[in-house]
């Protein structure tokens, strides 16, 4: 006969004090990629590319490797070369650091790992006093 | 139950239980509708159009199975929390807390950039008008205000404004189509001429994956509308299925035409790329149609979004994962009116932070966390409760391929998003990991053990 | 003062009422009914507890 767990009543101040305490959190963890994307960007790292390749020569349409019909439909955008030459030689960089890689493959797997350990703890606990009494 | 009965007053409140299929439909397509306005093309930047247009189908195939998977848990375990319900049951308190949190900060995030949206496209208009440097403040927050207002007093008129809204976004989107003639190619679309190979290969085409979510991303939030649903079991697969087929076939056409008529590398960066392919055809209406669009499917995705993240706060209220202060149900309107007030500062505190980009990567990650616990619950639940153990009003086919499916496709986004924004997805799984110990170990104390326990199932075989 | 300073004028206002009329709704609510009554929903849908009572699934 299993006993049954008896929570304790929570003051409206616990109750406001954890409502706005959850919510620092996730303002928290917002601000935080905001101020490592900083410190990197501060460092010089992920810098951007574009403008370099955009200055290197004259462009023109065919050294963009557009052809015509892209071309009307850039200009009917009210894109002249130039401007164009930015965003197509904006490029992503998919080059990948394998440490990171690795890092954050554990933690992800690392924390479904917790949470179906940790719940089925707490799980056996809902289905003694459920089932069992 | 002696306590607990004995206390609680011989008289109670619940929600509603007012909607039909149609609703659910609203609900379900309303959220995410203003993803084929905007946000899905960012994959066509990510990978190409062709990139963008093989992660749409793997994308589709991926919340196919969502859909299927979701229809049969939710036809059983019908509850306002939906998948965090349905992860109380299955697996366990802690990560019914975590897909509780999921499903509230990935709605109100969006609901956030929804109401941007719409502020930012009255200032476009503004400055086309006359008026530069309109502040899109004003309209960013009476978005939100009224939206929760309309929530506030009552989710059957929430819901039917909804639906229709919705379908005129969707309408605008198919007008658009036949207008372009797709049958007369080279005519209007001119897809010969700009679609090109994949600029970055196939490691291109997973990277646009983690963008190509917006195409259906929210479709499984017609969950959250179970308790407020007449015969659940029926209009829940019903609205969900229905809306999937609606989204494929929108996503399709959207991808259509926006190939046909935008350079790749102009997709791949537009705000409003409907909006842009409208003005291309040079037609004023097909503009002031696609423009009617994407403000619609912009208000029906925050309004939706309010529905479905303060009935996941509420139900958290309820079993006390949250205060229970939360758990109170409107008398007259009968809806969880504390929920939806507190989450209004949040929605627009998310707003204004000028985060925007982390604000979405959170949404869409907390998205695809979600995704990931689906796939891992269904397999839990059909070994848990046999088909014969218990009653579901709904079986889907080919267990275990579309939860097997599921996790693969999850686990190639998780690797997009890595290769799109690695920092913004650790700090984001560190929130998750501190609420998680945060919960575990403080704020657990405070919810009773069986009470949570609301469905009438036999014990789970293996316990 | 054109057009579009009005609408945002009258934008803000009408937020602002409309949230005070949420707030004060909300506070009229919790001072006429008994909190115990406010919060005393419970979690799962009737019909399919009948119909489970009746045993089998469809």
């Amino acid at each position: 006969m299993a006993q049954r767990y008896e929570p304790p009543k929570q003051s409206g101040v616990g109750q406001l004090v954890d409502s706005v305490l959850l919510m620092v959190f996730v303002f928290g963890s917002l601000m935080f990629s905001l101020f490592y994307e900083n410190i990197l960007g501060f460092l010089g790292m992920g810098a951007d590319e574009a403008d370099a390749a955009a200055a290197a020569g004259e462009v023109t349409w065919d050294s963009l490797g557009q052809n015509e019909v892209m071309q009307a439909q850039w200009e009917k955008l009210g894109y002249g070369v130039d401007e164009a030459a930015v965003l197509i030689n904006d490029r992503f960089d998919y080059t990948i650091d394998p440490v990171a890689l690795v890092v954050t493959a554990i933690v992800i797997i690392g924390y479904f790992v917790f949470l179906f350990r940790a719940s089925d703890k707490e799980y056996r606990e809902v289905l003694r006093e459920k089932f069992d009494n | 139950m002696s306590e607990q009965t004995a206390t609680a007053p011989a008289e109670r409140i619940n929600l509603l239980k007012v909607l039909g299929p149609v609703h659910v439909w609203a609900l379900g397509v309303g959220i995410v509708l203003v993803g084929e306005y905007m946000g899905w093309n960012f994959s066509v930047g990510k990978g190409g159009a062709y990139g963008s247009l093989i992660a749409c189908w793997f994308i589709g195939l991926l919340y196919t199975c969502v859909a299927m998977i979701d229809s049969e848990v939710t036809s059983t375990v019908a509850a306002a929390g939906g998948q965090y319900a349905q992860a109380k049951h299955i697996v366990g308190p802690l990560m019914a807390f975590n897909v509780g949190l999921y499903l509230v900060l990935a709605y109100t995030m969006l609901e956030a950039a929804d109401a941007l949206v719409v502020g930012d496209l009255l200032a476009i208009v503004a400055g086309q008008f006359g008026h530069p440097d309109l502040d899109p403040k004003p309209f960013v927050v009476l978005t939100i205000a009224s939206l929760a207002w309309l929530n506030y007093r009552g989710v059957f008129m929430t819901l039917t404004v909804n639906f229709i809204i919705t379908a005129v976004a969707f309408i605008a989107l198919v007008v658009m189509f036949f207008w372009t003639q797709p049958w007369n190619p080279g005519a209007v679309l001119l897809h010969e001429k700009l679609l090109t190979d994949l600029p970055y290969g196939w490691i291109g085409v997973i990277a646009a994956l983690q963008f190509g979510m917006w195409y259906y991303l929210g479709i499984e939030g017609t969950c959250q509308a179970a308790e407020e649903v007449r015969s659940a079991g029926r209009s829940i697969p019903l609205g969900t299925m229905s809306g999937m087929i609606t989204l494929l076939i929108a996503a399709t056409i959207t991808w259509y035409m926006a190939a046909g008529l935008l350079p790749w590398e102009y997709l791949g960066q537009a705000g409003v790329p409907m909006y842009d392919a409208a003005q291309m055809t040079g037609s004023p209406t097909l503009m002031v149609l696609l423009f009617i669009g994407t403000i619609f499917s912009a208000i029906a995705s925050a309004n939706g979004c309010i529905n479905d993240a303060s009935r996941s706060w509420f139900s958290m209220g309820r079993d006390r994962y949250l205060p229970i202060w939360f758990a109170a149900v409107h008398p007259r309107y009968r809806t969880p009116y504390r929920a939806i007030i507190f989450l209004i500062p949040v929605a627009v505190a998310f707003g204004f932070t000028g985060l925007l980009d982390q604000v979405i990567t959170f949404s869409i990650l907390s998205g695809l966390l979600g995704y990931t616990f689906m796939s891992l619950n269904m397999m839990k639940f059909r070994k848990s409760w046999p088909l014969d153990s218990i009653k579901r009003g709904y079986v889907h086919p080919f267990h275990p391929l579309p939860a097997l499916s599921l996790l693969i496709l999850c686990g190639a986004t998780y690797f997009a998003t890595f290769l799109g924004y690695g920092a913004s997805l650790l700090a984001i799984m560190g929130f998750y990991i501190i609420a998680s110990v945060w919960f575990h170990f403080h704020r657990y104390k405070y919810v009773r053990r069986a009470d949570q326990f609301t469905m009438p199932w036999p014990k789970p075989q293996g316990y | 003062m054109d057009f579009w300073d009005i609408l945002s004028y009258s934008a803000w206002i009408i937020s602002a009422g409309l949230l005070l009329w949420m707030l004060m709704d909300a506070i009229r609510i919790n001072r006429e009914y008994d909190e115990d009554l406010l919060i005393s929903s419970r979690e799962g849908a009737d019909e399919l507890l009948e119909a489970d009572e009746k045993g089998g699934r469809s």
